[in-house]
């Protein structure tokens, strides 16, 4: 080993005790940096969770007048084709879906619907009830007479597998029409308003019910990357031209861009005040360690050492707590952050129900952690150069006094 | 040519922003290669200023400090810091012993700075050591050791790197008088058998019955130099 950081390394342990608070409270602000991001990471989530949980794209493409009113016969025409000319980024999802609102009855009452009709092979990656089939199965392809519904509106119109239910809608030509479909399958959605009000049903059974052809509502995409939204966005507007409306998750759900911001917002604010609490710490115990030392560095400085060997031999000593703290208070963020991601650390379930949501964006009240390897190596680089930065000070400063000044001292 | 050559230094200290106190009234003094010489005085005569001065630890007020002929006015802070490892040897009145190095690695601090090699300098040191009678003490750290083996050590680290000369400022003050005569003794017996210059400050009578030359300081002037 160098022989300065060998020095250094000894000289850290000379107040066994000291060194060892000042590791713990750098050690331990990393962790709740990491910890408290995590979880607020996992409370809200990231916004491809956030739009998971509701079925939402972080681009959706429509016509301009769907968009406003909804109507069954604002139609994409041959999406198929259309969904070919999009030259979308690795990793993007997408799902096109037929939309509509309706009745749907069972014997036992009725209740108004969403009605999304699906391609079930695609539809779950970019809305996660979709595939969180808790009873029965998911839709075939081309089965045009089942369907599936959420469990909250299963409960409520007591309707079970196998049972027959019947969609009321507006179709396109402004008639009314009416299918009977056969429940294959009961979903399970986090946000309640999805579980008790949305229902899916194949691609061709909702052009057939609404009379649209082949034609679709809505095309829903997910990207690989978040901040791959606007700049992805702005060029298909480019290349489709006026007569489609694209519009990003920051338009359609502005709440969730908020709530975002306030996430990043409060991890800063926090962060700040604990690499604040953290620096001012580490300043004042290496204050106090060099500035005891003065005789000893005038030694050095009789001796031979130049004013910079000093400065390195200082900062050598910052290093190694740094590197010490940061290992330990990363290494416990992660293992704790990891361990909240796999299971429930508090469950507020029987408060607030299995989620709350605000403005359209789902808060879960099962409190569970977000593990990130790159938040973590990223607030640990912030630490180790504050820890290694507050060394510079009172290095500078000892550097500097005149080495019979420095003999002077007590 | 004069190892330290002294020319009407002055040194005055501003005490309380206006009050200056003059701790060096004018010396001059020449030291020659080989000499075992003291410099002697009560209290405040200006012993440890001058030591301060020819180790180029402080800069006098007026005058010229030389060191092997180079005048030290006017060198830059990292010339005065390369003069002093590779040039002058301190011992301290208080040892002063890097408590986390070993003995041997204390004595092999100042090589180190001269980055001799690794093998080279714990050669060196060994035989240093045995030369001294500190060969049981290679790896011991100084709070295990007693004053006056950890001032020998300290006369080890200052001769380890072979300087022109070594400064002992008050070298035997916090020993016993065994102790005291013991470590004068290796310091004598390493000028006459090395050559190595000894310049060290003290009011102890029996150190300076053994120094070859007293330069006596009072109120910061030379009052007398005698030779034996």
């Amino acid at each position: 080993m160098d022989a300065l950081l060998l020095l250094a390394w000894r000289n850290i342990w000379r107040h066994r005790r000291r060194t060892l608070i000042n590791m713990s409270a750098v050690g331990l602000g990393l962790f709740l940096i990491i910890t408290y991001s995590g979880l607020i990471g996992g409370v809200l989530g990231d916004a491809k969770n956030q739009l998971d949980n509701i079925g939402m794209g972080h681009i959706e493409i429509s016509t301009p007048a769907w968009r406003l009113k909804h109507g069954a016969g604002m139609v994409l025409a041959a999406p198929a084709a259309l969904l070919a000319r999009l030259a979308l980024p690795p990793g993007a999802e997408v799902g096109v879906r037929v939309v509509a609102r309706g009745l749907l009855t069972s014997p036992r009452g009725g209740v108004g619907v969403t009605i999304h009709g699906i391609d079930p092979a695609r539809e779950p990656a970019v809305a996660r009830y979709a595939g969180d089939i808790r009873e029965g199965a998911q839709l075939a392809p081309d089965d045009v007479h089942g369907i599936v519904i959420g469990d909250e509106l299963a409960t409520r119109l007591r309707v079970r597998l196998g049972h027959k239910v019947r969609i009321m809608v507006q179709r396109a030509d402004g008639e009314m029409g009416a299918a009977l479909y056969r429940v294959r399958g009961i979903f399970h959605a986090v946000v309640p308003a999805i579980a008790r009000s949305r229902v899916l049903v194949t691609t061709a059974a909702a052009e057939e019910l609404l009379g649209i052809g082949d034609a679709a509502h809505q095309i829903v995409i997910q990207l690989g990357r978040v901040d791959d939204a606007e700049p992805v966005a702005a060029r298909l507007r480019a290349e489709l031209g006026a007569g489609y409306d694209v519009a990003t998750y920051g338009q359609l759900l502005p709440v969730l861009k908020a709530l975002e911001g306030l996430q990043n917002g409060v991890v800063v604010v926090m962060a700040l005040f604990v690499y604040l609490l953290v620096g001012l710490g580490i300043l004042n115990t290496t204050l106090m360690s060099v500035f005891e030392r003065t005789r000893e560095f005038g030694v050095m400085r009789a001796l031979g050492n130049r004013p910079r060997q000093i400065v390195a031999l200082v900062v050598a000593e910052a290093f190694w707590i740094a590197s010490v703290s940061v290992a330990a208070g990363l290494v416990l963020g992660l293992a704790v952050t990891w361990i909240g991601s796999e299971h429930t650390l508090l469950d507020f379930g029987q408060i607030f129900g299995e989620s709350m949501q605000i403005g359209g964006a789902v808060i879960r009240s099962a409190l569970r952690t977000e593990y990130s390897l790159t938040n973590g190596l990223k607030a640990s680089a912030i630490v180790y150069v504050l820890t290694l930065g507050v060394g510079l000070y009172p290095a500078w400063r000892i550097s500097r006094l005149p080495p019979a000044e420095a003999l002077r001292a007590s | 040519m004069s190892v330290v050559r002294v020319e009407n230094v002055t040194k005055s200290y501003a005490e309380r922003g206006a009050v200056t106190t003059a701790a060096l009234r004018g010396v001059d003094l020449s030291v020659e290669p080989g000499e075992f010489m003291a410099i002697a005085g009560p209290s405040g005569s200006g012993k440890t200023t001058l030591l301060n001065l020819i180790g180029a630890l402080d800069a006098p007020t007026s005058g010229e400090v030389f060191i092997d002929g180079t005048s030290l006015c006017g060198l830059s802070p990292l010339a005065l810091a390369d003069l002093r490892r590779d040039r002058i040897g301190f011992v301290f009145q208080a040892y002063n012993l890097i408590p986390v190095l070993s003995a041997a690695e204390n004595a092999e601090y100042v090589l180190q700075l001269q980055r001799v090699p690794r093998a080279q300098r714990r050669a060196r040191v060994a035989a240093l050591f045995a030369k001294l009678g500190l060969a049981t003490m290679m790896d011991k750290r100084p709070p295990k050791m007693s004053g006056g083996e950890q001032q020998r050590v300290a006369v080890a680290r200052a001769i380890a790197a072979e300087p022109a000369v070594v400064l002992a400022d008050e070298p035997t003050a916090n020993l016993d008088q065994a102790a005291g005569r013991a470590l004068v003794e290796m310091m004598h017996e390493l000028n006459r058998e090395r050559g190595v210059t000894f310049v060290f400050s003290t009011h102890d009578p029996m150190v300076l019955a053994q120094a070859d030359r007293v330069v006596r300081l009072v109120d910061g002037k030379v009052a007398a130099d005698e030779r034996k």
